[in-house]
């Protein structure tokens, strides 16, 4: 453990430092080397940073489910393991509602100048709203619930919380919506081949920012565990302790 | 796009343009910035 903490420490800053040189160079494509739209100039550039916290924020909860149901899983089997389990889960809860609340942001502040408005009530923008709040009372429930149950009520809501993830996904394909048609995948319309390296450098470079900040808040939630045992056992040690 | 034009602030849309791309740097640098405060304030277990 001594030896593996300082090769980790190293690990992570040398991720930091690559992450922040893709984002660099995802900047530079973003906004001084891919051409300006036609139709929309400029704002469009937004683009290259709603997409990759828009995506992101779908993968997320996924992280958060797996974690639940291991957590789940292993409560009574393996107490040890569920507690790593709840710290995954808690830490891909934050990050969901960082980058859902994020793309929730950058769309509206693309849809005043595109569309004319700040927001509309359509299936996509709704159902993505209604992640962003599941997950904010997901930590909301952690915060103010009964200590010894925390996990298991987190654990479940978080099962019907991810729910929402595949209806966020296919809401512009069922339904007709303000939100434009998607422009990736088996149905999408594409884009301009110009564009693609800005999007994938921007896409790259947050997704590693996005695995960054889910270790390291995996990590600080594990040290506040490991602390709160050690504090319980020096507890428990006293109150053995036989008096002289 | 310029630095000089990414930095204009006439229009709705470069304001917009310049809010979300410094918002996000902001955002982000200050949950990273929050978990690292936490992390250091946080005492690290002694096994």
């Amino acid at each position: 453990m001594e030896q593996r903490t300082p090769t980790l420490r190293s690990v992570a800053w040398l991720w930091f430092g690559i992450t922040i040189a893709v984002l660099v160079v995802g900047f530079r494509q973003a906004i001084f080397l891919v051409p300006t739209e036609a139709t929309m100039g400029n704002v469009q550039r937004i683009f290259y940073y709603h997409l990759p916290h828009a995506v992101l924020g779908l993968i997320f909860p996924y992280v958060n489910f797996i974690a639940s149901l291991a957590y789940l899983f292993w409560r009574r089997r393996d107490p040890l393991k569920a507690l790593t389990a709840d710290a995954l889960a808690v830490a891909a809860a934050e990050v969901t509602v960082l980058f859902v609340g994020i793309g929730l942001l950058s769309g509206m502040l693309w849809a005043k100048p595109a569309w004319g408005i700040w927001w509309a009530w359509d299936a996509r923008l709704t159902t993505y709203l209604l992640l962003w709040l599941l997950y904010v009372s997901y930590l909301l429930l952690r915060r103010y619930s009964p200590s010894g149950q925390t996990g298991t009520f987190g654990a479940v809501l978080s099962v019907f919380a991810a729910i929402d993830v595949p209806i966020v996904y296919m809401s512009i394909q069922w339904w007709r919506t303000q939100h434009p048609a998607p422009v990736f995948g088996p149905n999408g319309g594409g884009i301009d081949p110009s564009f693609v390296p800005a999007v994938l450098w921007n896409m790259a470079g947050w997704a590693m920012w996005g695995v960054l900040i889910l270790l390291f808040r995996f990590a600080l939630e594990r040290r506040r565990q490991l602390a709160e045992q050690e504090a319980a056992l020096v507890a428990i040690e006293a109150s053995l302790e036989i008096p002289q | 796009m310029t630095w000089q034009s990414f930095f204009d602030f006439s229009t709705m849309s470069h304001r917009h343009l310049i809010f979300v791309y410094a918002g996000i740097w902001l955002i982000q640098g200050a949950y990273l910035g929050w978990i690292a405060w936490n992390w250091s304030h946080t005492k690290g277990s002694r096994h």
